[in-house]
């Protein structure tokens, strides 16, 4: 039982990181097109059709880049948690990035003007938009969140599955499947739905408890 | 301190007509002005373009000597800074009465303590300590209304546009943004353009009337 919580808090960390890393980039990107950019009409369908890529071709592609022989293996990242951390990132950028497109778009329709005509500048406005589409915000964090923690191809490949390091949940469910302990996977199955629903009920109330 | 539209021509993306075709206008200090027409022929879009929140496609802005849309983005920021347009239908942000209000503050500096005082001073003054403890989510329309208008006034803009700020609002708080807009015509020193289509709002308020029809301004009364 010790080591499943171990492993739940690893794969909250990691999924976690991961989502973090994903809305630094994402959200100033999502402003940057919500506010008009051409580059939105291609951007975002492209970034809606990524949402579906298999999570074991970024894993197999990561896993190329970061292989000792690969362009990056001298970072020596490939088979730690990083390399997990690195590949959900990009799992889960274009799914968020869609959503909060979608969520500062009409943030920016409703509040964008208003921001300019009382004298905001462009840092003013962007922390003005950020307060107003939080809930939005937190929704996506969320999705990207669940999206992360369930995937097992990046994990997989790129984590390697090692007991004590890179062992994450889905990776831990795989491994029992495969030597038939299926009231273990079960178990951690279930642990990573509660874990799911458990995050997924905190951001509602955190809305609440702030007013959003 | 005057706005000149200097031969503007405006349409927006999509739209295979001109909304404004060459449209020259001088407005001048500590005036005001009232914008009449009928829904649709590009009283907001006009107001929008004085307030700087529209490019225009062919002409130019002139703010304070300054073709506005030629400086540089740093020094156009100190300019927006001096004109304020309120939204036909109230926009206001999450939050209290006060924070509203005292957000134009907020970001010009104002320490958040001191914009919050100067906003409950500012409710205090025009009798409407009431709306001091509510979030905006439970205001009426009306009030909503006052507030932006406020929210405008405590910046203290040189150019203060309202873009038709009584057409949703209930009898009570029309009388009440009257007096507001009256009280401001009298001693603030701020240029006020005023969308409308109702005449006697209009000749009630105007030092000039300007009618648009067929995407320019027609008449000047």
């Amino acid at each position: 039982m010790n080591e499943a919580f171990e492993i739940t808090i690893r794969s909250i960390c990691i999924s976690g990181l991961a989502t973090l890393l994903s809305l630094t980039a994402s959200i100033p990107l999502a402003y940057y097109l919500s506010k008009g950019s051409k580059a939105a009409k291609i951007l975002i369908p492209t970034f809606e059709a990524l949402i579906g890529v298999p999570t074991v071709f970024i894993g197999l592609l990561l896993y190329m880049l970061l292989s000792i022989r690969g362009p990056l293996g001298f970072l020596r990242l490939l088979y730690t948690p990083y390399a997990i951390i690195i590949g959900e990132s990009i799992l889960i950028f274009p799914l968020i990035t869609a959503i909060l497109y979608r969520v500062m778009h009409s943030t920016w329709a409703t509040y964008g003007e208003l921001a300019v005509t009382l004298g905001a500048s462009d840092e003013q406005a962007l922390i003005l938009m950020i307060k107003q589409a939080l809930p939005g915000i937190i929704a996506a964090a969320i999705m990207g969140f669940s999206r992360a923690i369930g995937e097992l191809g990046i994990a997989l490949l790129v984590g390697g599955n090692i007991r004590g390091y890179t062992r994450v949940l889905t990776t831990a469910i795989a491994l029992e499947v495969s030597k038939g302990s299926f009231e273990a996977a079960l178990t951690l199955g279930l642990i990573l739905i509660a874990t799911v629903l458990s995050f997924s009920a905190l951001s509602r109330i955190i809305e609440r408890w702030y007013g959003l | 301190m005057t706005i000149e539209l200097r031969n503007v021509w405006f349409t927006y993306p999509g739209l295979k007509r001109w909304v404004l075709r060459n449209v020259s206008y001088v407005f001048n200090d500590s005036r005001t002005y009232v914008i009449l027409g009928p829904n649709g022929v590009g009283k907001t879009t006009l107001m929008k373009l004085v307030a700087l929140l529209y490019r225009p496609n062919r002409g130019s802005i002139i703010t304070w000597g300054y073709d506005y849309w030629r400086l540089p983005k740093d020094k156009r920021l100190s300019i927006r800074r001096k004109i304020v347009y309120v939204h036909e239908k109230p926009i206001l942000l999450k939050g209290d009465v006060p924070y509203n209000i005292a957000f134009g503050l907020i970001i010009r500096g104002v320490k958040h303590d001191e914009a919050l005082s100067e906003a409950l001073r500012i409710l205090k003054d025009l009798n409407l300590n009431y709306l001091a403890t509510r979030n905006t989510l439970t205001l009426s329309m009306g009030e909503a209304q006052l507030i932006s208008i406020i929210r405008a006034i405590i910046i203290k803009p040189k150019f203060l546009l309202l873009d038709e700020p009584l057409a949703h609002i209930d009898i009570d708080k029309r009388e009440a943004i009257l007096n507001m807009l009256r009280m401001l015509r009298r001693g603030y020193g701020i240029t006020l353009l005023i969308s409308t289509h109702d005449v006697s709002v209009a000749k009630m308020l105007a030092d000039e009337i300007l009618v648009i029809k067929g995407g320019t301004i027609s008449k000047i009364g």
